[in-house]
């Protein structure tokens, strides 16, 4: 199958005391064996959007498919072939069990894995993700990183044709995200599985997505690679003073510079210009007369400074398809 | 996908691995049911007798009472175990998982119920030896054994009850008030604690269409010797009917509650 995942002018309007179109006319393909991201600011409509392919969530209007079949009129059909991890689900599994048989219990009695199957798969996924030493813990007695990671070996354990993951590695620490995004990366290539991942981490978005969508307002933006959407939001250079601690004064001169479009004062300060070499003497004589020692480079966008300045400036700034 | 059978059995082991792993309070538990059981003898002592011999042909009120309470062991779990099982699934996020798993709703419920009903039977069965002591003089093994069988029918039609408040808990999320409601009425409405013949007749209409009743008053008729409320050929074909219309409700329900439940989602909003 070319697009496992697919949708057509889909729409989800939330019926509360004030209605809220959480999906607006949205259409997407994603292909067979890639690993997909979605991103996209809070209340996008990411999570309304996995709702609705893994059959929990009804929409408005639209069509929708997961391998091959319609999430409504076969949703049997589609959860047989799902996996799903929910967002702020590191709750969402029996307590006083232990991992291996929470394991067991979830993909022998819901998934109809075999017994014996079920027992092997549960050792082999907690060895890729370095979880051997803790499948006889209880799950109460596990940290909140360690359950969210049991709730993904959860979403994987009947090695399902797509799997629909919302933020995965929220509650990781780094170096166990890293180890985890390899693994499923890894896992998908060698199962031929689709992976759709929804996500805020930039870092994870660009390690393991081989093509991601950007959502807004129910809306897809942007669909691509990473880089494709680096330069496709970025069209600006990327001038980086290496300190958060720059008077009002000294940034409004830095705004003023010619070609400057936008400045961002976070853990650094970011320059978005025209050309940042013709900038760069302005600004370093800009910071010696204000006294400031700081290092100042031309630095190329990350995917995050292409999603921030997508979010803060929306389609504005967004120049046709590269 | 899998079979019901399947979902049962995992839903016993899942259950009594949870149970006994803490042995302190399954040790309690089960005291509490010897307990209950006894409390009840100082309970019967303030209650006329007499009435209870006019009314329901038996004076013998702690077997009554005892069996009322055993009974109600099994009906709680067959009638809100599910709905709690969902609530626990609901404020957990565990729902959302569940329900992207493809097997029949109507089967998980009904067994989650029954293989708590399994484990229920672990505390109904000494309260229920306690009452059997108290009827030695009426007891045959063959009441036993048909007041067990119209209790395990009824158990089963309430259960059908239990899996229709479990699938408003999809829809409505904050049941409890709703539920404590039910309980009651239902606990007066079908004898458990008081003589249903001393009811006024229109709740007593209400009553018997409950299984509750029939179970209850089946269960007392074999063990105790009592009156039953109506011939206990029609109460039998009664129970049956009320198996057979619940359960078509409740596949019905259930199918059209988590429908509706899927436009808002299945997650606490």
């Amino acid at each position: 199958m070319e697009t496992p995942v697919t949708c057509e002018d889909l729409v989800k309007v939330y019926n509360g005391k004030k209605k809220v179109t959480a999906l607006d006319h949205l259409s997407l393909n994603v292909k067979e064996g890639e690993v997909f991201g979605l991103l996209g600011p809070n209340g996008a409509g990411k999570t309304t959007l996995v709702r609705i392919f893994t059959t929990l969530l009804k929409s408005t209007s639209g069509h929708a498919e997961v391998g091959g079949f319609d999430v409504d009129k076969q949703e049997n059909k589609v959860r047989e072939i799902i996996g799903y991890a929910g967002q702020d689900s590191e709750r969402s599994a029996y307590w006083r069990l232990s991992v291996r048989e929470n394991l067991q219990y979830f993909a022998y009695a819901l998934r109809d894995v075999p017994y014996k199957v079920s027992k092997e798969r549960a050792e082999e996924i907690a060895e890729g993700v370095g979880f051997t030493d803790r499948l006889d813990r209880h799950f109460i007695a596990l940290s909140g990183g360690e359950k969210q990671l049991v709730i993904v070996m959860r979403a994987i354990i009947h090695n399902p044709q797509v799997c629909f993951l919302d933020e995965p590695s929220k509650s990781l620490d780094p170096v166990t995200g890293h180890r985890v995004r390899n693994y499923l990366k890894k896992y998908a290539a060698d199962h031929g599985m689709t992976l759709v991942i929804t996500t805020h981490n930039m870092l994870e978005a660009e390690e393991v997505c081989d093509r991601l969508a950007l959502v807004d307002h129910g809306v897809i933006k942007f669909v691509g690679t990473s880089p494709e959407f680096k330069r496709r939001v970025t069209v600006k250079e990327t001038l980086e003073i290496g300190t958060n601690n720059i008077s009002k004064e000294l940034e409004a001169s830095l705004s003023a510079l010619p070609g400057v479009t936008n400045l961002v004062h976070e853990q650094s300060v970011r320059l978005y210009c025209d050309d940042s070499f013709s900038i760069l003497t302005d600004v370093v004589d800009l910071l010696k007369r204000s006294g400031l020692k700081a290092p100042v480079r031309m630095v190329e966008p990350s995917l995050e400074d292409a999603f921030t300045f997508f979010v803060q400036n929306g389609d504005k700034e967004v120049k046709p398809n590269a | 996908m899998p079979n019901p059978i399947k979902l049962f059995y995992m839903s016993v082991w899942r259950n009594l691995l949870t149970m006994t792993r803490y042995k302190a309070n399954f040790f309690f538990e089960m005291l509490g049911s010897f307990l209950f059981g006894f409390g009840m003898l100082i309970f019967a002592m303030a209650f006329d007798t007499n009435m209870l011999g006019n009314l329901v042909g038996s004076t013998n009120y702690v077997a009554f009472i005892i069996l009322g309470i055993s009974y109600q062991s099994w009906q709680n779990t067959a009638l809100w175990g599910s709905a709690g099982m969902f609530q626990g699934e609901l404020s957990s996020g565990q729902i959302d998982y569940t329900f992207s798993c493809p097997f029949s709703r109507y089967w998980y419920i009904t067994g989650n119920i029954a293989a708590s009903a399994l484990q229920s039977t672990i505390f109904f069965t000494p309260m229920f030896c306690v009452a059997l002591y108290f009827t030695s003089s009426t007891l045959t093994p063959l009441g036993v054994f048909l007041g067990l069988a119209a209790t395990m029918v009824s158990v089963a039609a309430i259960a059908h009850l239990g899996a229709i408040f479990a699938s408003l808990v999809l829809k409505y999320r904050q049941t409890t008030a709703i539920f404590s409601f039910f309980n009651f009425a239902f606990q007066m409405l079908t004898g458990m604690f008081v003589p249903f013949q001393l009811l006024p007749a229109v709740l007593q209409v209400a009553g018997y269409a409950l299984p509750i009743t029939f179970g209850m008053d089946l269960l007392r008729y074999y063990v105790m010797g009592t009156r039953s409320i109506m011939p206990v050929e029609y109460e039998w074909v009664g129970l049956f009917l009320q198996l057979i219309i619940l359960s078509v409700i409740a596949k019905l329900t259930v199918m059209y509650l988590e429908r509706s439940a899927k436009e808002e989602g299945l997650h606490y909003l």
